[in-house]
C-alpha cells in the first residue's frame, strides 16, 4: 500500500476524529421554499456508521464503510482496484435560516439524505388581502 | 430567495473541488493489482475485483440504484453489468449543487477463468453490488501433493 504519500483527503482533521484517510463524498443539494435537501453518495456505509453533526453553523457528515476491513478477504487477491474503500467525511457551512433542531437524516441504499428545514421566517407566506 | 449552502470556508472551495478530483484521478491510476487484461478506467460505477480462489468477486459502488434497475449478464467467460442512475431533483425542488454523477452504464469484462454461470449470485447492500462468480471446476486451484519416492 502506498497510501502514506497520498495527501490526506480529510477536510478537517482537527475537527473530526476518525480513521484516516477519508474521501469526500459527492453531494447534491436541492432546494424548495420550505427546506434544503443534501444527498451524499456513501456506498458501503451502514446506518450505525453514519454521523450527521451540526455545531456552530457547521454540518459535518461522516460515514464509515462497513467493508473497509473486508476489502480483500483472507486468501483473496486483488485483480482490479478502481475504488478505494475509504470512509467518508465532508463539512458544510449551514446557511442562516436553517432550523438546526429539525435537521433529519436517513440512509437509503448507499445515499445519505439530510433534510434541513428552513425556519418559519424564511418560508414564503401568502398574505390574505382583506376587503375594507 | 436562494439560501446558499456552501462548503465550509468558501474561499477554498475551488481548491477543495480540485483536490477532490485529483484524489479521484490518483485512485484511477494507483492500483496495487497486477494487470490481468482488466482496464483501469474512470467510468462509473467503480468496480473492484478480487480473486477468492474458488470464485471471482466483483464489487461495484452503486449508491441510489434500485435492484430492478440492474442488468447483470454472465456467460462462460464474460460478465456485463448494466444499469442506470438518474440524479434529477425531486419534484418541487431546484438544484443548488450537483456532483453525484448521473449514469447510464454498461461495463463488460472478459473473465480470465471459465465460470459456472449457474452458481452466480448478485446481492445489493448499502449501495454496493456484489457479484460472485464461481469458477468452473477445471479453473479451480488444486493442491498437488508431492510424494517422495522410495
Amino acid at each position: 500500500m502506498n497510501t502514506a504519500i497520498r495527501p490526506s483527503t480529510n477536510p478537517s482533521p482537527e475537527r473530526v476524529e476518525q480513521r484516516a484517510p477519508t474521501v469526500q463524498p459527492f453531494v447534491d443539494v436541492y432546494e424548495s421554499p420550505n427546506e434544503l435537501l443534501l444527498w451524499a453518495d456513501v456506498p458501503g456505509a451502514t446506518r450505525e456508521g453514519v454521523q450527521v453533526h451540526v455545531d456552530k453553523g457547521q454540518l459535518t457528515l461522516t460515514a464509515r464503510r462497513a467493508d473497509v476491513a473486508g476489502e480483500v478477504a483472507a486468501g483473496a487477491r486483488a485483480v482490479q482496484t478502481e475504488a478505494r474503500t475509504y470512509d467518508y467525511c465532508r463539512v458544510f457551512s449551514v446557511p442562516a435560516g436553517i432550523d438546526a433542531s429539525k435537521i433529519e437524516a436517513e440512509l437509503s441504499s448507499g445515499v445519505l439524505k439530510v433534510r434541513l428545514p428552513k425556519s418559519e421566517a424564511l418560508r414564503p407566506r401568502r398574505i390574505e388581502v382583506k376587503a375594507s | 430567495m436562494a439560501t446558499r449552502f456552501s462548503d465550509f470556508d468558501r474561499s477554498f472551495s475551488v481548491f477543495d473541488e480540485l483536490r477532490r478530483r485529483m484524489d479521484r484521478i490518483w485512485d484511477d491510476y494507483d492500483t496495487d493489482a497486477p494487470d490481468l487484461g482488466f482496464q483501469a478506467s474512470s467510468s462509473w460505477p467503480r468496480v473492484n475485483v478480487t480473486d477468492a480462489g474458488s470464485a471471482l468477486v466483483f464489487r461495484a459502488d452503486v449508491p441510489g440504484i434500485a435492484e430492478k434497475d440492474f442488468h447483470v449478464t454472465v456467460t462462460q467467460d464474460g460478465l456485463t453489468l448494466a444499469g442506470e442512475r438518474k440524479t434529477t431533483a425531486p419534484e418541487g425542488y431546484s438544484t443548488q449543487r450537483q456532483e453525484r454523477p448521473a449514469a447510464k452504464f454498461s461495463r463488460s469484462w472478459t473473465l480470465p477463468y471459465k465460470v459456472d454461470a449457474e452458481k452466480t449470485s448478485a446481492t445489493l447492500k448499502d449501495g454496493v453490488l456484489t457479484i460472485t462468480l464461481a469458477k468452473a471446476a477445471e479453473a479451480q486451484p488444486r493442491q498437488i501433493t508431492v510424494r517422495a519416492q522410495a
